[in-house]
């Protein structure tokens, strides 16, 4: 089953593959082609969806937890680890959580891409995604991990720069792609230091002795540091570059250049949630270090708020949802932070579903609008377009942690266990997270109102042509929406609750004097009811200022003109890495370009070499006279040479 | 005195029967109709060669000596008699046309081939210094004869005599060298040479014995042309005729190869620490030579004169590294990659003179490189064959040539000739230029006038048997190996 | 010492008696034929080419053939000499290697034959 769960998605890719380059070069036959990929990468995603499902049955009833042996990739010394499934209820969960959402996006996919010419191409990346990201929840060593992580990244980096002909897309694509290696560079680091410390890789090891090697020490830079902190912090950056943390998350925004399914999949459900996965995974190392457990709550909550108010002043409504997915991604790093590991990985679970309908309800509008993207063009869409409109509200009720929808029960725990944690950086958590849960709630209904409500601010053409999503891509949305109600309520036991200790079984660890989440469940009722209470009042302030009072946020804006500008411009950190970075870096790369390797490196290397060649190539030819007595002088030479040479040296 | 006792002869009978069957195609020759003698010889003498083969493989399997313990069959010799009896038949096989179109398919050129033959099973089987020299000579004045055997072109008569006075050179130098032998040790059979340098070693020898050895290997290298004795080949390899080139580029390379090997790690075995750093000096300059005046080369001859100069760089190596003193095993894992190197050679070059053989324009034979521009397009087969020999030679894998590279090399990894290695492989680098070149003229380059059709039996079937060789190679490469295990296992018993 | 002499005394003999062979036959032709004297017989004696002149000039090459053949067939008369003397001690060995030696010269000497290369013209 779980096998089944992880490599059909890379049978659907390649089959997709092959018909991508079948598919060049015989257009005549391309609608058949087209239409094969589709089938052929849903099909194999549905299977894998209920092949994961029935996975992850048999790991709850306490089935088989034995990991997967597939084969042994790496043997050298005592390097050596095997391709392994590892099979524990964080893994299947994950691997559950991935399917399905993928599997209905892959259908979901079908209609919105139902014109472009690259059919499939695109779905084969998408299934090619969707094996890196299985590969890497499923994995049972770092480097398996990390031969996910950089997948997912590769298959990010096609998917965003898919319509390779705008410039954008291929600019966003590049960013992705560098901002991450950032952050990879991080983790390898951190998995060179696992390796020095731990003498392995492979997860049953590393854990085995986390316990024992908490007092060690590792040299870096000539100090003296706690070994498991560095590790740590160097893996979290990792984390923070595929999850887009404050520092290295200006690549998620501009990422909304790719088809909206990709930004749906990668950039809100699945991979930007791999490092919170990843720290989860390896909360027997956090647990033993205070340091970078701390780091992990500031920086979750930073980018919260951070995230939450930019969010309140985007146009782009793809933009919305993709600021309010790092600000979602903070809280779920701070739980993880305060070693409430469950109710992180819950809040990512709520998420995925509702994220993912958020983006294909965009999506929807989007398809719907021909393209449009920019909300001010867009306004009382919902008689146009009420499927989209009921879907787009369950998708915000939820994400703003309304009850009875999935984000009201996951946000809540998670606020909690950072009130619950009782410490210093706790408190900073949770009264940052009461703000942004504020924040959060009114830009999820500042779009609302901007799309669906007031009147109209398209153009005729555009209103004319604006029509409901067809079938295939309702029905995905349809049972994300079931997933965005129901999946906090259903859950909550298993994750957070009662049952959670059962539920989890071994795979999340955490310290006995970590009790936050245990906590969690005895707070005062006000902090209970206080994201709620906040939700509820930034829905109220969304409907005062863009229902009621449209002029107010123009006041506003002009009033705070300052403070509007800046957080307009996103704190002006993609300015600031252009200054301390990219032009630097264009400088230096100029430089050793022109000098260094046009004059030193070619100069002295191949094309100096080449000239030298050809130098003694010219030279060993002019020795060949012609001459006979030439030639026999030459032998003599060679063979006085050789005596003399005896002579001089052997005798 | 005691009266002369008749040999062993059933030990040289391959070399008998050679003998008998080179006088009675002689006879065949010049006793038949002048129109049909020259073609009748040649496949007789194909046949004769071939049949050879069978002999010399029914021989022996051991060791065994004979003619007073001067000439010697072992597993070694079987292994190289059939790599030079195999070319020398192929190269016959080839003649045939470029003779015909050149007006001078003679009866006396197999019988000249089978001639130089003989020499070389001599030289191989040679047991002592004197039946070294007979074995030489006796090859050496038929390949004199055939190198200007197209008389008429001044080009091929000046191969022929720069051949010949420089082969006089070399003999009287190889002959010096055995008298100071000799005359240092008072023996000229091997394996009293053997036994009485046993030990030696350590106390030192004479220095004249060192002198000598010297000496020989300078006659030697100069059989397998390299450098510095090594200035002949480029101008003899482009005067002779073409399937006279091909000869020279690999039966008398394997043969004198052969007489290296058994007279270093034979008779002066023991005394490697003397000459194993002329091997290797020359072995690194012949293949340094040969990767670098290669470039410049317009004609192909000439290029794969320096082509072959290179390869016996590469082949030294296995002797550099059979030069280790100490281990037998490592000494043995030398000879076996050289023999190894040596047949996959061989192939290579029948493969590539075939093709160059098949330049024909006009009924004219052209060799410039240039003259291969665009055969990608107007003979795509014959551009493929000789693009899988480029591809070889320059050690691509996975075909045959990267094998025998590998091999020398790792046996000079083994003898811990790191900086010989290094070298090797650098060489190679620079040498995969120009053959990577020649593949580079055939595909890209702006067509020229197609070669003349159509492609004979034989040819064909040459090409499509080296090729099939070093295509596959890797595939199954264990009866070569094999053999070049046992060969090397009977020289170090 | 004079043991090692005596046995060269025979040869001084023979030289002694060659000069004066030699002497007589000179002093006679001078002394008893007739002297007519020209230029053609005063000339050296060069195998019938002028004895003075350009050395490169073109020279039939049948004249190596012949020295060649001559020289092949001279040698083989230089084996035979130490093979005749030691044949008592050689045996049976000795003397069939010599006739093959013997059967191979004939083989090229047929091959020469019929060649032509024995035929002026």
């Amino acid at each position: 089953m779980y096998l089944a769960a992880v490599f059909l998605p890379l049978i659907g890719a390649i089959i997709a593959g092959v018909l991508a380059f079948a598919k060049h070069g015989a257009e005549d036959r391309g609608p058949g082609l087209d239409r094969a990929a589709q089938w052929v990468t849903s099909g194999a995603m549905l299977l894998a969806a209920v092949a994961a499902i029935f996975a992850l049955m048999d790991i709850v009833s306490g089935g088989n937890t034995q990991a997967v042996e597939i084969f042994t990739w790496i043997d050298s010394g005592s390097l050596e680890f095997s391709w392994e499934l590892r099979s524990d209820t964080l893994s299947i969960v994950m691997v559950t959580m991935v399917t399905v959402v993928s599997s209905m996006i892959h259908v979901y996919s079908i209609g919105y891409m139902g014109h472009d010419p690259g059919i499939p191409r695109f779905m084969g990346y998408l299934s090619l995604f969707t094996f890196f990201m299985l590969m890497l929840v499923s994995a049972n060593n770092l480097v398996q991990l990390f031969f996910g992580w950089e997948g997912v990244g590769l298959a990010s980096y096609l998917l965003i720069g898919f319509w390779y002909d705008r410039p954008a897309a291929n600019a966003a694509a590049i960013k992705a792609f560098v901002v991450n290696r950032v952050g990879d560079f991080g983790f390898a680091l951190g998995i060179f230091a696992t390796f020095m410390l731990f003498d392995s890789v492979s997860f049953d090891t590393i854990f085995g002795l986390a316990g024992e090697k908490a007092g060690a020490t590792m040299q870096v830079f000539g100090g003296e540091f706690h070994a498991l902190t560095v590790i740590c912090l160097l893996l979290f950056v990792g984390a923070m570059g595929k999850s887009a943390q404050l520092g290295l998350h200006t690549w998620l925004p501009d990422a909304m250049e790719g088809p909206t399914p990709v930004s749906a999949l990668i950039h809100a459900a699945t991979m930007v949630t791999a490092g919170v996965f990843m720290v989860a995974r390896l909360s027997p190392l956090f647990e033993q270090s205070e340091i970078a457990l701390n780091v992990v709550v500031i920086v979750g909550a930073s980018t919260a708020i951070f995230a939450a108010t930019i969010g309140c002043v985007q146009n782009d409504i793809k933009r919305v949802i993709a600021y309010s997915t790092m600000s979602q991604l903070g809280y779920m790093f701070f739980a993880l932070g305060v070693s409430a590991y469950s109710a992180g990985m819950f809040h990512l679970i709520t998420h995925a579903f509702f994220k993912a309908l958020l983006f294909l309800g965009a999506g929807s509008v989007i398809h719907a609008m021909s393209d449009e993207q920019d909300m001010r063009k867009m306004g009382g869409l919902y008689k146009l377009i009420p499927v989209t409109y009921v879907l787009m509200w369950i998708g915000s009720l939820a994400l703003a942690g309304i009850w009875p929808f999935a984000g009201f029960f996951s946000k809540d725990i998670v606020l909690e266990a950072a009130f619950a944690a009782n410490t210093g950086v706790g408190q900073y958590a949770f009264w940052l997270g009461i703000v942004a849960a504020f924040l959060t709630a009114f830009y999820s209904w500042r779009l609302l109102i901007m799309t669906f409500h007031g009147t109209s601010r398209a153009d005729e053409v555009t209103l004319a042509h604006v029509h409901e999503s067809p079938k295939v891509m309702l029905i995905p949305l349809a049972v994300l929406a079931l997933g965005a109600i129901f999946a906090g309520f259903a859950l909550f036991t298993f994750f957070v609750g009662e049952a959670a200790p059962e539920f989890w079984g071994n795979s999340l660890f955490v310290l006995e004097s970590h009790k936050a989440l245990e906590d969690a469940h005895h707070v005062p009722l006000w902090v209970k009811f206080a994201p709620l209470v906040v939700g509820l009042a930034g829905i109220l302030l969304a409907y005062v200022m863009y229902m009621f009072a449209p002029d107010l946020p123009k006041a506003l804006a002009s009033g705070f003109a300052r403070t509007y500008r800046f957080v307009l411009n996103k704190w002006y950190f993609d300015e600031l890495y252009d200054i301390l970075f990219v032009r630097p870096a264009f400088v230096l790369g100029r430089g050793f370009w022109k000098s260094g390797d046009g004059d030193l490196i070619d100069g002295v290397g191949p094309d100096g070499i080449a000239a030298a060649v050809r130098d003694i190539a010219r030279r060993a030819g002019a020795v060949q006279s012609g001459y006979l007595y030439h030639y026999a002088f030459a032998m003599l030479l060679g063979i006085a040479g050789l005596v003399t040479w005896f002579l001089v040296v052997g005798g | 005195m005691t009266q002369l006792a008749f040999p062993d002869l059933t030990l040289a009978l391959p070399e008998i029967f050679l003998a008998a069957a080179a006088m009675v195609l002689l006879m065949l020759g010049v006793f038949s109709r002048e129109s049909a003698a020259a073609r009748t010889v040649s496949y007789a003498s194909i046949l004769v060669l071939l049949f050879t083969i069978v002999m010399v493989g029914l021989v022996t399997d051991g060791r065994a000596v004979t003619f007073g313990g001067t000439f010697i069959v072992d597993t070694f010799a079987v292994y190289m008699k059939a790599l030079v009896l195999l070319s020398a038949a192929a190269a016959i096989l080839m003649s045939r046309e470029y003779l015909e179109t050149n007006k001078i398919f003679r009866f006396e050129f197999p019988v000249l081939v089978v001639l130089a033959a003989l020499g070389m099973l001599m030289m191989i089987s040679a047991n002592d210094l004197i039946a070294l020299y007979l074995g030489i000579e006796l090859q050496s004045l038929s390949l004199y004869v055939i190198a200007s055997f197209q008389r008429d072109s001044s080009r091929s008569a000046e191969a022929g005599l720069k051949y010949f006075v420089l082969g006089a050179l070399a003999s009287g130098l190889l002959l010096y060298g055995m008298s100071l032998v000799y005359g240092f040790s008072g023996s000229t059979g091997f394996d009293a040479l053997a036994k009485l340098f046993h030990g030696d070693a350590e106390h030192g020898v004479p220095l004249g014995v060192t002198i000598g050895i010297v000496f020989i290997i300078a006659g030697l290298a100069f059989k397998v042309s390299a450098v510095p004795f090594h200035m002949w080949t480029p101008d003899v390899y482009e005067g002779a005729p073409t399937p006279v080139t091909a000869l020279f580029a690999v039966a008398p390379k394997i043969a004198a190869m052969a007489l290296f090997i058994r007279i270093m790690v034979g008779p002066f075995g023991d005394l490697s620490d003397q000459w194993q750093q002329v091997i290797i000096f020359i072995s690194v300059a012949s293949m340094l030579l040969g990767a670098f005046a290669a470039i410049n080369q317009t004609n192909i001859k000439r290029l794969m004169a320096y082509s072959s100069i290179g390869n016996m760089g590469y082949a030294l190596i296995g002797l550099a590294a059979a030069g280790h003193s100490g281990d037998a095993e490592i000494s043995a894992s030398g000879v076996e990659g050289m023999l190894v190197y040596l047949a996959i050679y061989m192939f290579m070059n029948i493969g590539t003179f075939a093709c160059i053989l098949l330049m024909r324009r006009q009924g004219r034979h052209v060799e410039d490189i240039s003259a291969l521009a665009g055969l990608g397009k107007s003979n795509p087969a014959l551009a493929l064959a000789l693009g899988i020999f480029m591809f070889s030679m320059a050690g691509i894998p996975p075909l045959a040539g990267f094998l025998g590279k590998l091999y020398v090399f790792q046996a000079a990894i083994r003898a811990e000739l790191f900086t010989l290695a290094i070298i090797g492989v650098l060489a190679s680098v620079v040498a995969a230029f120009y053959y990577l070149r020649i593949v580079k003229i055939m595909y890209f380059d702006a067509p020229e006038e197609e070669f003349d059709g159509p492609v004979s039996f034989e040819m064909k079937s040459i090409l499509v048997v080296s090729s099939i060789f070093i295509l596959f190679f890797i595939l199954l490469p264990v009866p070569l190996l094999d053999s070049a295990a046992a060969a090397t296992a009977s020289l170090f018993n | 010492m004079n043991d090692l002499l005596l046995q060269y005394l025979p040869i001084l003999i023979f030289l002694g008696i060659a000069i004066g062979l030699a002497a007589v036959i000179l002093i006679a032709s001078l002394v008893i034929v007739n002297q007519h004297p020209d230029a053609e017989k005063l000339d050296a004696y060069e195998c019938g080419f002028p004895a003075f002149e350009d050395a490169r000039i073109k020279f039939d090459v049948r004249f190596y053939l012949v020295a060649i053949l001559f020289i092949i067939f001279d040698l083989e008369v230089a084996f035979l000499f130490p093979w005749a003397v030691s044949l008592g001690t050689i045996g049976l060995f000795g003397f069939w290697s010599m006739v093959l030696f013997l059967g191979i010269l004939t083989i090229g000497f047929i091959y020469e034959w019929k060649k032509g290369a024995l035929e002026w013209e």
